[in-house]
């Protein structure tokens, strides 16, 4: 096969309509006679709606229409279960501040800000539930009353071996006791779009999204319609990261456009997507690790708490992966581990980057990082006797599959790092002196890996399209992918025009990527879970196999057709079947397949104000075959930039349920500045069998390792361990001044 | 209404403005250059950079009528018929688009330093787009795309 295109850093499709700022998003469109709409949010984290008075909103010149409750066909949705009102009505109850109590349709914009605040909304304020540590508790006020008597809503068990034996025989034993934030995902872009009624009658909504198909499958319920007739189309998209799995605007414009049959445009401020919409779990976990001496693990317990606020959306899969890897991708005997998602009255958590497995991989390597100091051993070489190989056994029992790349990550990154190798012993490498005498140098490693795919006997599937355009001799004279891959930023629709060119002999500038419309391409799943190169690559690689053969067919018979088109579906688990959980035990086989990363941090703090500098990172991810080398850097870049505002500035505040950090002012993403200084993207290639040309996933795992990293190398430089973060400088102060 | 006339990439334009109307809004909504990107709505990220008389200004809380009389350059006005601007292709080149939503106000930043300072070390790149977030990439690749550019509109390393 021939690798002109594959493995080579060719122009991303969208590259220069971007850069001209020629290319549109969602708030980039108008249409004729469009009105404009503005939500009216909660004022409360939890309350009941006694009164909703419209009248002087609807008597505003220009309003076209107050939406409430009412109006709603079926007054709900939810991106697993149903559970969040599109609306709430009076007698209703808010659960948190992303609730919605009326929508004003108006003329223009101006008058739409102004109709929402003549709404008034009369509340009787409900006790907060705002912890979910307390909202465990049997006497803890009800988020969801009419689910049943806890706000517990999922528990895993993972019972493997003898725990307990396993601590009897470990000559070491690390406890702790962690608390991740709750962060936002910051998509540069706001949610906007419009609503409309399109040529054929459907309800047509355009905005960005993760999974369109299955916004549909949210909306047709919720209008009481046949999803042939909803369409959505997905013009650019800035950003998503998890955060746009979750409808914000797609099913309110729908609704718009129900209700008045005009064009509707709604465009969220940045605060309404920092209160309004979906955040990373916080995850409260207690974390027992026994090992031996020579550094063998023997047992870990772990007790999760994952706080999901006041809907459920994706928590439930979220715990369920995060859970899989909580002991990270070392071989561990015996396992105890209870895990639990609890609703309360804050922010509503969702996927982001890691979908679970950010969390886990914190609290696995921060055990890892503080069992090689109790064990007085290299940190490198702790890991190195644990970590994966193809075939080791995994916490739910699972065998591993052919391509564990986790250990050439971790020698790459630990060489590149300075790290020597001698006689089966990691030796670190020496730091140099700090640039003041009141800065201490520090260095880390962290090791991460997640599933492709989705998982637990999900059918996950993925169906691409390709179209040949033929000449008269029947060579290929142009192609166009056909495909619902959504591409968020990451460059999925160049990664299949590459793979099409490779697999159809022709040049990538011959291959068009189609944009996403769900009346005019087949569903490829969701833009998430890292799925998108293994799945939809493998549904188009089928997809070209078959357009050649029908093309092969139309040249033998002669036909003089010069179009050929081919679709073809890739089932998951025609791969691996995996299967759920069990019940008792926990035992399964989670996931289709898998991508790794190895990270090292080199920091320097200073010891008077307690600010960490990043001096080098060395990020090493094995992506099974790299598509596009440079996109994959990008990756890596961006994956490691939201694991250092993670590990150091990001904290999305809330009191009782009220947000706090509402603006970019107060949540504070890393700038250009707060990056490490020096960067190396390290790209290891261990083939997947099952992924196209022996792709894995890499999106998300470039962020896994990053704040374990930077905070364990706080700690060789400062010796406080920050188990509670984001290690702002304060905390890291405070921690010294402890100490 | 009172209007605002401006010389906008290189043409004057004459457009009716509200007092309290931002230059980014005008920009958009207006007189549809939608290149202009509103992100964050308080002047902290820079998606909604463009230059007026050669300087870089967070155009989302810029009144539109300090523009007046004066020269506005926003990322429309940077290819020449048709050709992308040395900058707009480095960035192509240097695959540093992701999402692409903060790359418009990336490019007018780092028109506004190359203008003043044809070859800037790699701290003062960072330095002048220290006020542009972007939660894609990292931001090397496109440090190193404006280092590139820089090289090419020097005249050493080509145009290809």
């Amino acid at each position: 096969m021939s690798t002109r295109v594959l493995g080579k850093s060719v122009p991303k499709k969208d590259a220069a309509t971007k850069v001209r700022g020629s290319r549109k998003f969602p708030q980039d469109f108008d249409m004729d006679g469009q009105l404009h709409a503005k939500v009216v949010w909660s004022e409360y984290a939890h309350a009941r709606v006694l009164k909703i008075d419209t009248a002087q909103a609807e008597a505003l010149p220009g309003v076209v229409k107050v939406i409430t409750a009412g109006d709603v066909p079926v007054n709900e949705y939810g991106i697993i279960i149903p559970d969040q009102p599109v609306l709430v009505g009076e007698r209703d109850k808010v659960r948190g501040l992303g609730d919605r109590i009326v929508i004003v349709v108006a003329e223009s914009e101006k008058v739409a800000e102004e109709a929402r605040r003549l709404v008034q909304v009369e509340y009787e304020p409900l006790p907060v539930v705002s912890d979910p540590r307390e909202a465990m508790k049997p006497d803890a006020p009800l988020v969801h009353d009419e689910l049943g008597d806890s706000n517990v809503f999922r528990h895993i068990k993972i019972r493997k071996g003898d725990w307990e034996k396993g601590f009897a025989e470990a000559d070491v034993v690390v406890e702790s006791y962690y608390a991740t934030p709750y962060v936002e995902h910051v998509y540069m872009q706001p949610d906007a779009g419009i609503g409309y009624i399109d040529d054929q009658d459907r309800v047509t909504v355009i905005s960005s999204a993760q999974w369109p198909d299955h916004d549909l499958r949210q909306i047709a319920p919720m209008l009481d319609l046949p999803k042939e007739q909803i369409r959505e189309i997905v013009p650019a998209i800035g950003g998503a990261f998890g955060g746009r799995e979750d409808m914000h605007v797609q099913h309110l414009l729908a609704l718009c456009a129900y209700c008045v049959r005009r064009p509707v445009k709604m465009v969220f401020d940045r605060s309404e997507v920092m209160i309004t919409t979906g955040k990373r779990h916080p995850w409260y976990v207690k974390y027992r690790t026994g090992a031996t001496n020579d550094g063998k693990l023997t047992a870990v317990e772990i007790e999760i708490i994952s706080e999901s606020g006041g809907y459920a959306s994706t928590s439930a899969p979220v715990i369920e992966a995060g859970t899989s890897f909580s002991a990270g991708p070392y071989v561990v005997p015996n396992a105890k581990v209870d895990a639990y998602a609890v609703y309360t009255n804050n922010a509503v958590t969702m996927a982001m980057r890691g979908f679970g497995t950010t969390q886990s991989a914190f609290i696995y390597e921060m055990q890892m990082s503080k069992l090689a100091e109790a064990l007085d051993m290299d940190p490198v070489e702790l890991r190195m006797k644990n970590l994966f190989r193809d075939g080791s056994i995994g916490l739910t029992g699972h065998a591993m599959p052919q391509g564990v790349g986790i250990r050439e990550t971790l020698r790459e990154s630990a060489v590149a790092a300075g790290w020597k190798e001698k006689q089966g012993h990691w030796i670190r490498p020496d730091l140099g002196p700090a640039s003041a005498p009141h800065k201490q140098r520090g260095i880390a490693v962290a090791c991460g890996l997640k599933n492709v795919g989705y998982s637990f006997g999900s059918d996950d599937r993925a169906t691409v399209g390709v179209e040949l355009a033929l000449d008269y001799s029947g060579e290929i004279e142009r192609v166009t992918v056909l495909s619902g891959a959504c591409d968020v930023g990451m460059g999925v629709q160049t990664v299949l025009a590459q793979m099409a060119a490779e697999a159809l002999g022709v040049e990538y500038k011959q291959v068009r990527v189609s944009m996403v419309d769900t009346a005019k391409v087949p569903d490829s799943g969701s833009c998430s879970a890292s799925r998108m190169v293994w799945i939809s690559g493998n549904a188009l690689l089928g997809a070209c196999q078959e357009a050649l053969g029908k093309r092969d067919e139309i040249l033998m018979a002669e036909t003089g057709e010069t179009l050929v088109r081919a679709e073809h579906q890739f089932r998951g688990l025609s791969v691996r079947e995996t299967t759920p959980y069990d019940l008792e035990t926990g035992m399964s086989v989670p996931h289709f397949s898998y991508g790794y990363a190895s990270q090292i941090a080199l920091v320097e703090v200073d010891t008077e104000t307690g600010e960490t500098e990043i001096l080098k990172f060395w990020a090493a991810q094995d992506v099974g075959k790299a598509v596009h080398p440079e996109m994959v850097r990008g990756q890596s870049a961006g994956g490691v930039h939201m694991g250092v505002g993670y590990a150091l500035t990001e904290e999305y505040i809330q009191q009782e349920g009220m947000a706090k950090t509402t603006h970019l002012s107060d949540y504070c993403i890393p700038t250009v500045m707060d990056m490490p200084r020096e960067f190396f993207s390290i790209t290891v290639e261990v083939p997947d069998p099952t992924g196209p040309f022996g792709a894995k996933g890499v999106g998300e795992m470039t962020t896994l390792p990053t704040a374990p990293a930077i905070i364990s190398a706080i700690h060789d430089a400062v010796g406080v361990w920050i188990d509670e973060f984001p290690a702002t400088a304060e905390r890291v102060w405070w921690a010294m001044q402890k100490k | 209404m009172p209007t605002l006339s401006m010389i906008l990439n290189g043409q004057e334009v004459t457009v009716e403005v509200e007092p309290g109307d931002l230059l980014a809004n005008v920009l958009r909504d207006k007189l549809g250059l939608i290149g202009t990107k509103i992100s964050c709505g308080e002047g902290e990220c820079g998606s909604c950079t463009v230059l007026v008389d050669g300087l870089s200004v967070a155009s989302c809380i810029y009144p539109a009528l300090k523009a007046e009389g004066r020269e506005v350059t926003t990322i429309e006005g940077m290819a020449r018929d048709g050709e992308l601007h040395p900058i707009q292709q480095a960035f192509v080149d240097a695959t540093a688009p992701q999402c692409g939503y903060c790359i418009p106000g990336m490019i007018m930043s780092a028109k506004a330093l190359l203008d003043e300072n044809p070859r800037p070390t790699r701290e003062e790149i960072k330095e002048g787009i220290s006020g542009n977030l972007c939660r894609c990439t990292g931001y090397y690749q496109i440090i190193e795309a404006i280092e590139l550019a820089a090289e090419r509109m020097a005249g050493k390393g080509g145009a290809a």
